[in-house]
């Protein structure tokens, strides 16, 4: 029986929180999920962001967007155990590269598209007369990309990051799937053991984990791009007959 | 505005990095699913103490499992692996290394394949799980009953093992390796001991009780009954109803977890116990016949490596001193 009574009291148990002898705490199990999440985020803006960039500025080769975009439609755990059975034979030996390895290939390829696709379309959305004034004034094309369409594309490049975060987050549990750690070692220990608050209790984990960084990315994102594109400007700036109806017009055409 | 969004970029990298680090420092010490668990007490260090553990997530607090293994042998391994119920992450990481013994079934494939070594288990930990016949009393006729049993005599979970790298690695057809297993037995031979009966096989939905399934089938056919099939039928609840309403008649069973079925206060684990105790369980209506010595049970296997390294033949030798 599942009770909400029983995923609160598990939750609220010190004991689960702390490690033990034979089980490992939430708070090593969540910095577990973190690192394992963050390496793939760090991977996927690797290879998302500057491809992103360059098909963008370009123009060209934008199908290589769609073919990463179709690696969403691969089944992560299916696609885990493959890379396991091709890869862990090559593996010998102690350690968890053996499951590390595959794991985060999928959630590389689960956090890559999203990037990738909004940092393209990102570059490629930015205003042309933007990009002609910039040339205009002198600014070689590195420039127009670094000082022009960078900035202009911030917010959906954020998005995008946003999303390939929450994704890897909440399929970040799979890890535990081939004997790592992250909160979805309670998700299936909890399961194969039939202890339904543990598995409750670490779902609810991910999901409040994913919730938080995406706020921290929200907040990232608020400092990060130029007012000049978000329009969010402070009203003690402007002229003080300029105050009531314009900036609250201004922010809502921006918005 | 740019230098403040490098700033930015360049504080949440440097916490990322930071974040990275911590996480695997963490990992490293302590082995992201795997938990350390060395409280065995002991002054000297025990072979299972260097070895790391893997089997199915729930071994971690199952009664048989390591609370069992540390209270019948006093055994506590240096690590605890979370993976499969002897798949193929158990199976390959004991073949890669990544860890040193593993719970998996005796009647695995791999064990034949990739020369693991079964540690014996004296102490019964594991319960009994020998192969035999769950039949519908009224068709179990003494016809019957001589066919089945004289199955039974000659099955040995060896015989399982091959039956198994038969239809799960080879992919050959289940009836097809019935067949050839009861000829290579000298039990294909046709007879009238079963004319007359019509019966209904069963089984549930793995490969292994789907073959033995086609075994009872084909030696039933061949004694002169009329037998039909219903292959598959999925989990214990499903088709022991089934077998007490009359729409099957006759299944492979296991000994161990069928007595555990009928009566879930069962304490019994040799499998004479188990036998007699499931005898008396059986619900009216159905009986048991004469079990066979084949067992499908969890087993903790090691490499050969291993076995000839520490000198391991029963669980109880990981206990030593390394």
């Amino acid at each position: 029986m599942i009770s909400f009574s029983g995923v609160i009291t598990w939750l609220n148990d010190p004991g689960n929180w702390r490690d033990r002898v034979g089980q490992e705490g939430i708070f090593t199990q969540l910095l577990n999920h973190l690192q394992y999440s963050v390496v793939a985020i760090l991977i996927a803006l690797a290879i998302g962001l500057p491809l992103g960039l360059l098909i963008g500025h370009s123009g060209r080769a934008t199908f290589i967007v769609s073919a990463v975009n179709a690696l969403r439609a691969l089944p992560t755990v299916g696609l885990l155990i493959l890379f396991y059975v091709i890869i862990g034979p090559h593996i010998h030996g102690k350690g968890d590269a053996a499951f590390l390895i595959p794991t985060e290939i999928v959630l590389v390829l689960l956090a890559t598209p999203p990037i990738l696709a909004n940092t393209y379309a990102g570059v490629q959305n930015v205003e042309p007369a933007a990009r002609d004034a910039a040339a205009g004034m002198g600014m070689t094309s590195t420039q127009v990309l670094f000082r022009v369409e960078l900035p202009n594309a911030l917010p959906l490049i954020f998005s995008g990051l946003r999303s390939a975060a929450l994704q890897v987050i909440a399929t970040a549990t799979i890890a535990a799937y081939v004997g790592l750690g992250g909160l979805g070692r309670f998700v299936y220990d909890g399961l194969a053991s039939r202890d339904f608050p543990q598995m409750t209790g670490g779902a609810i984990l991910v999901a409040i984990l994913a919730l938080v960084v995406d706020l921290l990315l929200a907040l990232g994102q608020r400092y990060a791009v130029s007012r000049g594109v978000s329009g969010r400007f402070s009203k003690r700036a402007l002229p003080a007959d300029s105050r009531s109806g314009e900036v609250v017009q201004l922010e809502v055409a921006s918005a | 505005m740019r230098i403040k969004f490098v700033a930015v970029v360049a504080g949440a990298t440097a916490l990322a990095a930071v974040l990275a680090g911590c996480g695997k420092s963490g990992s490293s010490s302590g082995g992201g699913g795997s938990s350390s668990a060395s409280g065995s007490g002991g002054s000297s260090a025990t072979i299972a103490s260097k070895l790391v553990l893997g089997g199915p997530p729930e071994f971690k607090t199952r009664v048989d499992g390591i609370p069992g293994l540390q209270k019948t042998y006093n055994v506590t391994f240096g690590n605890f692996k979370a993976l499969d119920a002897g798949g193929p992450l158990t199976i390959g990481a004991l073949k890669n290394g990544q860890i040193d013994a593993g719970d998996i079934f005796t009647t695995d494939p791999s064990i034949k394949a990739d020369n693991f070594v079964v540690l014996q288990d004296p102490k019964n930990l594991y319960t009994a799980q020998n192969v035999l016949p769950l039949i519908n009393k009224t068709k179990a006729t003494d016809g019957v009953s001589k066919t089945l049993n004289a199955i039974s005599a000659k099955l040995t979970t060896d015989d399982l093992v091959q039956l198994n790298v038969d239809v799960v690695s080879n992919k050959q057809d289940p009836d097809t390796v019935a067949k050839q297993w009861l000829s290579s037995k000298g039990l294909g031979t046709t007879g009238t001991d079963a004319a007359g009966t019509t019966l209904t096989v069963g089984s549930a939905n793995f490969q292994e009780n789907v073959v033995l399934a086609e075994i009872y089938a084909e030696a039933l056919k061949a004694e002169g009954a009329t037998v039909n099939t219903k292959l598959n039928i999925g989990s214990r609840e499903t088709y022991i109803p089934g077998l007490q309403d009359g729409s099957i008649d006759l299944i492979p069973e296991y000994s161990g977890v069928l007595l555990q079925y009928f009566d879930k206060t069962a304490t019994a684990e040799t499998s004479d116990d188990v036998y007699s105790a499931l005898q008396k369980a059986v619900p009216s209506g159905l009986t048991v016949l004469q079990q066979s010595q084949a067992q499908d049970k969890d087993a903790i296997v090691v490499t050969k490596n291993t076995a000839d390294k520490y000198h391991l033949v029963s669980i109880a030798d990981l206990a030593k001193s390394a």
